[in-house]
């Protein structure tokens, strides 16, 4: 904590990105497809301190502990699928514009071309759902991918969070956690909302820093 | 969807031919509820050349998504039972006067329409009235795009804007409306 006395605060150490990662990862695997017994059975193990992060993993490691995997995959039908659409439309271009396959979605194309990552073969929903811009940061975070070529205020995680996720991903979180059909999933977007929230002010304290983009230094 | 299977004995009739050159046709011409006890194919009369024939018992299927059809069929003048018979053996019998005339269109095919049996015709009543849907026709209509008319989609999509199964009886409500 000495560097809150001098004012400053450090940039985050690998093993804060590190679990940054890990966060990402574990939201992006949730709301990419229905989890399996096997996923459950992991998040029914893990346990939280009692910050506002802690206690929502909490809530989901209980809620995951009672879970059948048939009505969890039940409700991500009805959340994310649907009969002609589900209830919440995850995608960065229908938050921000109303429409699907937008602007924003080009934007992030363009993007995703400068990293260096692409859809796998064989994926055919558009990049700018939440579960594949969750991975891309769980990549950025562990240093898999590196988004510095970008430039124009827009390089690093930071500069690629606040273009592509900041806009509507606290949002979507919301908008996930009074969703008619979500049970399970209310205790995912609790996480969400408090780690997109946590990354949002550790970004905009990084930037006031002026230090290394990278900082995420309020886990 | 509810599916009721009943079983329908069917007469046909042969007359002799009018030229030396065609030969014996059977034609259906009477179903019954009550089955014979009868072997497929028992000659029943034989009176100056013109049989009558039992041709056997069939199914005969009442589904409840076709309810509007049976309907259709019970206000005809003639309420009947098509019967579809290939090579003299019985192929489909049905109840569903457009499943008939679709049967029709085939030129390989015998289909003839025959009374149908009081009793089945009750039973069949019965069926409608258990299992009947009404369906309103709702003529669509464009809208003009003023921004009064909400344009865009809902972030969240409200339980009674989704769709619902409505046709027949297992038509149920979505998940977390009970």
């Amino acid at each position: 904590m000495s560097g809150l006395s001098k004012g400053k605060t450090e940039p985050a150490s690998d093993s804060q990105n590190e679990q940054r990662a890990q966060h990402w990862g574990l939201l992006s695997s949730l709301l990419v497809a229905p989890p399996e017994k096997d996923l459950l059975a992991a998040i029914a193990g893990l346990h939280g301190d009692d910050t506002a992060l802690g206690q929502a993993y909490r809530r989901l490691a209980k809620a995951a502990q009672t879970a059948d995997p048939a009505a969890v995959k039940r409700e991500f039908f009805e959340l994310f699928i649907g009969v002609g659409r589900g209830e919440l439309l995850p995608y960065a271009s229908f938050y921000i514009t109303g429409f699907l396959n937008e602007r924003p979605l080009a934007d992030l194309r363009r993007d995703l071309a400068v990293i260096g990552v692409e859809r796998a073969q064989g994926r055919h929903e558009p990049e700018d759902h939440i579960a594949s811009l969750a991975e891309i940061m769980a990549g950025l975070a562990s240093g898999q991918f590196s988004a510095d070529a970008l430039g124009c205020g827009a390089a690093g995680e930071a500069g690629f969070f606040a273009r592509h996720l900041q806009p509507w991903a606290p949002q979507f979180f919301d908008d996930l956690a009074v969703a008619p059909s979500a049970n399970f999933f209310r205790h995912v977007a609790e996480i969400g909302s408090v780690f997109t929230d946590i990354e949002i002010r550790a970004f905009e304290l990084a930037r006031k820093q002026e230090g290394p983009a990278s900082a995420a230094a309020a886990h | 969807m509810p599916k009721v299977i009943l079983r329908l004995g069917i007469v046909a009739m042969s007359r002799p031919p009018v030229t030396r050159w065609s030969g014996r046709v059977l034609r259906p011409v009477s179903a019954m509820i009550d089955l014979p006890p009868l072997e497929a194919g028992a000659l029943m009369t034989d009176r100056d050349g013109v049989q009558t024939v039992y041709l056997g018992d069939h199914e005969l299927a009442l589904h409840s998504g076709e309810t509007r059809h049976y309907i259709d069929n019970l206000t005809a003048r003639q309420p009947s039972v098509w019967v579809a018979m290939d090579n003299d053996r019985i192929a489909v019998v049905t109840a569903d006067p457009y499943e008939g005339e679709a049967l029709a269109s085939d030129p390989e095919r015998m289909v003839e329409a025959v009374p149908m049996p009081t009793a089945l015709a009750a039973r069949l009543d019965t069926f409608i009235k258990e299992h009947h849907v009404e369906e309103v026709f709702h003529k669509r209509k464009r809208v003009p795009a003023t921004s009064t008319d909400a344009p865009r989609a809902p972030r969240i999509l409200q339980p009674e804007a989704k769709w619902v199964q409505t046709r027949g009886r297992s038509g149920r409500g979505p998940l977390g409306k009970g």
